[in-house]
């Protein structure tokens, strides 16, 4: 069903790099929005893992077991001796030990030579015990490495020989069939990994065959066959296929070369197309192809030299590229692979390093060209297999580094040791590791927060955010987009946050872990208001430091939820506590209130009747405020207006209104009912103390201030003298609650002016 | 002859005084049926014969209701007086258009006050009786609204304030507006005014016409709220299968 999609399929991020490769790549646009769009719908769906992609790797699966079982059947048929050799310290071939009856009591001994039938062949040093011909330094050692072999596989076709040993011993021995058993644990373990490498590559090759793709899969093929090689000659013992070293070394120097060609040319693709990648990659291939073949024909003097300075030079190269390309784009997987570089570089350097500085010990440079290379093989082997899995989970990266972490010094230390203070090799092993794993213990924190990046935001800050958003959001669903980033912006620290118009069910990891896509959850509380479709683009996180991964997409799906819960559970509060206020209102209203009016039609006297009136009045008030949380102050205004029109020219009073004001803004309730009833209590006392005629009220609301003037043409004088009743305490109270000033003035010629003045209306709840 | 008045009101005193009120509003010989809830109500009306059947010389000319009674709500009085001939006043302690709109809309020809002062009862239910019924701003605000949405105000117009309602309001969706569904551009004006707070004399001035010209658009959007709101009535009836 897929099969026509891949090709149709076109992919975005190879557009960008055609276009590196014709070096017409603009050098500044890495925040363009044409290179994000290209960026988001590079999308991994499952879906490509139906059909005959599917059926392909199983079928290619199958064929690398078969090989495997192929290879193991074929080094199974020669005959070998089965006994463990090693050489001491002089540099002689010793015989560890053996299960072969005749050669049991002979552990320790030196062997100096073979007899087989006509042929003898001396052992004047241990060179035969070299496992690798590709990591034999002298040309001459290699010749002879070969001849050697050649000389014992022919030897070893005979039915008996004998191993001649230095102090005279001779004894006969039967060579035998290898069997699998006698192909070593070492062997079968390197295999599984070679099968996980070349697994790897097929599945990154199947899932997109791109260029970048294609490259990451030659370099794990070709380290798929160091491992098999490695792994054939680990199964010590005299007796290897003849022509097993020859094809060791032209076949180990072009897998290197090349893998480290193909390095070259992976990063001036990926993690972005450099300017001039196809010219720097050219370069690498020739150059790594001219020493392939003049290696090949033997025509190559100092192999071994030119094989690691050529495989030095690319990696410094490819470090360089990668410095380059993070200075073009901060994307954090340049940082991640030039840290592995160095890694791996360096301890290329240090162990071909060791390797020379060793050439003069046969001994000490047996030791580190087979441990050590085998040792940074698997190292780099496993770096191989770790890259596409980066961005996925931040626990690999974890266990890796500290895999890599303890692996890296303590092979450092090891050869450090062997090299120049001559230790033995268990003990240099075993210092080493301790050391290593000491190193790691104390810098653990330091490298954790190198290759993963310190958590920014603590959590309880992080709650604290989550809750203060929801309730902004909760009053202003339209600015959710905005606050969701802000607490992104916190939480990755990254080099860029957008809001795009694009619908995702779920925050997604993208662009190789340098772009987390996150959906913008619909808080609206409008159930028709049309559904945007937005999500927010977070990229570069830390700075362009640090990948993104399934789990932060996971922790951002999480914090999107948790805010949706948020804002849900407040809307649920907000509705609990509104219901209660009307229930409240309610009975207070009708219960209270009827009581009130039955007071009221039984006053004695008028002033007690006008006093529980007020009180109804003010009950009144409390239980509207309670009903309807919100005012506008238009509304509020002609209510009042209305309201003190009727009592004004019931007490054959004239009132002068005038209000103004810049913004029709929303009065909370404690606004509203606090100004009701100063308004109420002002001109309440203006009919009944001041007996005034008329009555003017100018409200006027600028710039958040409010400014309420009251004033009367009454007979009330001299203010500061008044005693503060039960009227002029309210207003007081109430102004002061509204975080203003109140103050009375006389006015000329007579009455009295109450000015209320309220800073900041906004900002008083 | 006498004109009849039914008082619907569960305190004692409280209809003691709405007695004093009515007796001191008109002149005329006032016959005053007092009822304490909303079945004795019923009672009295039916006794009193059906107008709109025939002639009945019994019939009520005014009724005062009290919106909360212990056996329901007032307005179902009024919805089921909808079509009786009479003038029917709320009295109520709720000052607010939540609650009086929906009474208005019933039918009510005003509404009064139970707190205000007995001088400004008299006064008002007099320019009530006479046709100038009150019209606050908030409630001018609800029927800008209203006639605004082509009279078919959805359940938007009483969402706010619905649980303080026992009864609400039933509302069709309807298409394009009646013209008794429609402002005219002057009764719009007036009622802009006052939901401005604007009093009537105010409003005379700025619209420059006489003080009762004004009075008279109040009254006609009184009578459109009305009919708006029986034919909504009629067809959500017709619609329920009940006609």
């Amino acid at each position: 069903m897929d099969s026509a999609a891949p090709a149709s399929r076109q992919d975005p991020s190879s557009a960008v790099r055609r276009a590196g490769f014709s070096s017409t790549v603009a050098p500044e646009s890495s925040f363009d929005s044409q290179l994000l769009e290209s960026v988001l719908p590079d999308v991994r769906s499952d879906v490509r893992w139906m059909g005959w992609r599917l059926r392909l790797l199983v079928g290619v699966a199958l064929a690398g077991c078969v090989a495997l079982f192929v290879l193991a059947r074929m080094l199974a048929e020669p005959h070998y001796i089965d006994a463990a050799w090693r050489a001491n310290g002089q540099g002689q071939i010793e015989l560890k030990h053996s299960d072969i009856p005749t050669l049991q009591n002979l552990q320790g001994r030196v062997l100096k030579g073979i007899i087989a039938g006509k042929s003898e062949i001396a052992f004047d040093d241990a060179l035969l015990l070299q496992r690798s011909a590709r990591w034999l330094e002298s040309d001459d050692d290699r010749e002879r490495h070969r001849a050697l072999h050649t000389q014992l596989s022919s030897a070893l076709t005979q039915d008996k020989i004998k191993l001649v040993f230095s102090d005279g011993t001779v004894a006969e021995v039967k060579p035998q069939m290898r069997g699998y058993a006698g192909l070593g644990a070492m062997f079968f373990v390197l295999c599984a990994l070679a099968l996980v490498l070349y697994l790897i590559a097929m599945v990154v090759l199947l899932a997109r065959p791109s260029t970048r793709n294609m490259v990451y899969a030659l370099m794990a093929l070709c380290q798929t066959g160091n491992l098999l090689f490695i792994a054939v000659e680990s199964s010590l013992g005299l007796g290897l296929p003849a022509n097993l070293p020859s094809w060791d070394m032209h076949s180990r120097t072009a897998f290197d070369l090349l893998t480290a060609a193909a390095i070259v040319h992976a990063t001036t693709v990926h993690p972005r197309a450099l300017p001039h990648g196809g010219g720097l990659a050219l370069g690498a291939w020739s150059g790594a192809a001219l020493l392939c073949m003049l290696s090949f024909a033997g025509q190559l003097p100092h192999a071994w030299w030119w094989t690691q300075a050529a495989m030095i030079v690319l990696a410094l190269l490819a470090i360089a590229l990668l410095s380059w390309s993070y200075r073009i784009e901060p994307h954090p997987y340049a940082i991640m692979l030039r840290r592995f570089g160095i890694v791996a570089t360096s301890t290329l350097a240090l162990l071909t390093l060791a390797v020379a500085s060793a050439g003069s010990q046969p001994s000490l440079q047996y030791t580190i060209a087979s441990i050590g290379s085998v040792i940074w093989y698997v190292f780099f082997a496993s770096v191989l297999l770790l890259v596409p899995f980066l961005s996925r989970s931040h626990q690999v990266m974890r266990e890796f580094s500290l895999l890599a972490a303890i692996s890296t010094v303590a092979t450092s230390l090891d050869l450090l040791f062997v090299a120049v203070f001559s230790l033995g090799q268990f003990a240099s092993l075993t210092l080493s590791l301790f050391l290593a794993l000491g190193v790691y213990a104390g810098a653990r924190q330091w490298l954790l927060n190198q290759v993963l990046g310190s958590s920014v935001l603590t959590t309880e800050r992080m709650f604290e955010q989550l809750y203060r958003i929801a309730r902004e959001v909760e009053a202003r669903p339209e600015n959710t987009a905005r606050q969701l980033a802000d607490l992104l912006r916190d939480l990755f620290e990254p080099l860029e946050v957008l809001v795009v118009d694009k619908l995702s069910s779920e925050a997604r990891v993208v662009a190789h872990g340098s772009t987390l896509l996150v959906p913008v959850p619909e808080m609206s509380a409008q159930p028709d208001a049309p559904p945007r479709a937005q999500s927010i683009v977070v990229r570069f996180a830390r700075r362009g430091r640090r990948l993104f991964t399934l789990e932060d997409a996971r922790l951002t799906d999480r914090i999107v939820e948790q805010l949706r819960r948020a804002v849900a559970f407040d809307k649920a509060v907000e509705q609990g506590r509104s219901e209660e206020r009307l229930r409240l209102a309610q009975d207070l209203h009708d219960d209270i209130g009827a009581r009130l009016l039955t007071l009221m039609y039984k006053a004695q006297s008028p002033e007690m009747e006008d006093y529980v009136r007020h009180t109804l009045q003010d009950l009144k008030t409390l239980t509207r405020g309670l009903a309807a949380p919100n005012h506008r102050l238009s509304h509020a205004a002609a209510e009042w207006k209305a309201d003190l029109t009727q009592r004004l020219s019931a007490a054959r009073c004239t009132l002068e209104w005038s209000v103004e004001f810049d913004d029709d803004m929303v009065l909370t309730v404690v606004q509203w009912s606090a100004l009701t009833r100063v308004l109420r209590e002002l001109v309440s006392n203006a009919i009944s103390h001041a007996q005034a005629t008329r009555v003017s009220i100018e409200l006027r609301l600028e710039n958040d201030q409010l400014d309420l003037m009251v004033s009367d043409n009454g007979m009330g004088r001299n203010p500061q003298a008044w005693s503060h009743g039960l009227g002029l305490g309210g207003v007081r109270k109430r102004v002061k609650q509204l975080g203003g000033e109140v103050e009375w003035v006389e006015l000329a010629p007579q009455g009295i002016g109450c000015r209320v003045r309220i800073r900041e209306l906004s900002q008083r709840h | 002859m006498s004109i009849k008045v039914l008082i619907v009101e569960d305190n004692p005193v409280a209809r003691g005084f709405l007695c004093r009120v009515v007796r001191d509003s008109f002149s005329d010989t006032i016959l005053i049926t007092e009822a304490g809830d909303l079945e004795s109500a019923r009672r009295h009306v039916r006794a009193a014969g059906d107008p709109n059947a025939g002639p009945a010389p019994d019939a009520f000319k005014l009724f005062m209701v009290d919106l909360e009674l212990p056996d329901g709500n007032g307005m179902e009085l009024l919805s089921e007086l909808a079509r009786y001939p009479a003038t029917k006043i709320v009295t109520t302690l709720y000052s607010d258009d939540d609650h009086l709109f929906p009474a208005l809309q019933r039918g009510a020809d005003g509404y009064l006050l139970k707190e205000d002062r007995f001088e400004v009862l008299v006064e008002e239910l007099q320019k009530i009786v006479r046709g100038q019924p009150p019209l606050s701003p908030a409630i001018a605000r609800r029927l800008l609204t209203h006639f605004r949405h082509g009279a078919g105000a959805k359940e938007s117009d009483f969402a706010p304030m619905s649980a303080f309602q026992s009864s609400k309001p039933a509302y069709v969706e309807r298409g394009a507006p009646l013209d008794h569904e429609r402002l005219t551009p002057r009764e719009s004006e007036v009622l802009t005014y006052l939901s401005k707070g604007f009093t009537i004399k105010e409003i005379a001035n700025l619209m420059g016409i006489k003080w009762f010209t004004v009075n008279d658009h109040i009254k006609s959007i009184y009578k459109k709220l009305n009919v708006s709101s029986r034919a909504e009535a009629a067809v959500l009836a017709s619609k329920q299968g009940l006609v």
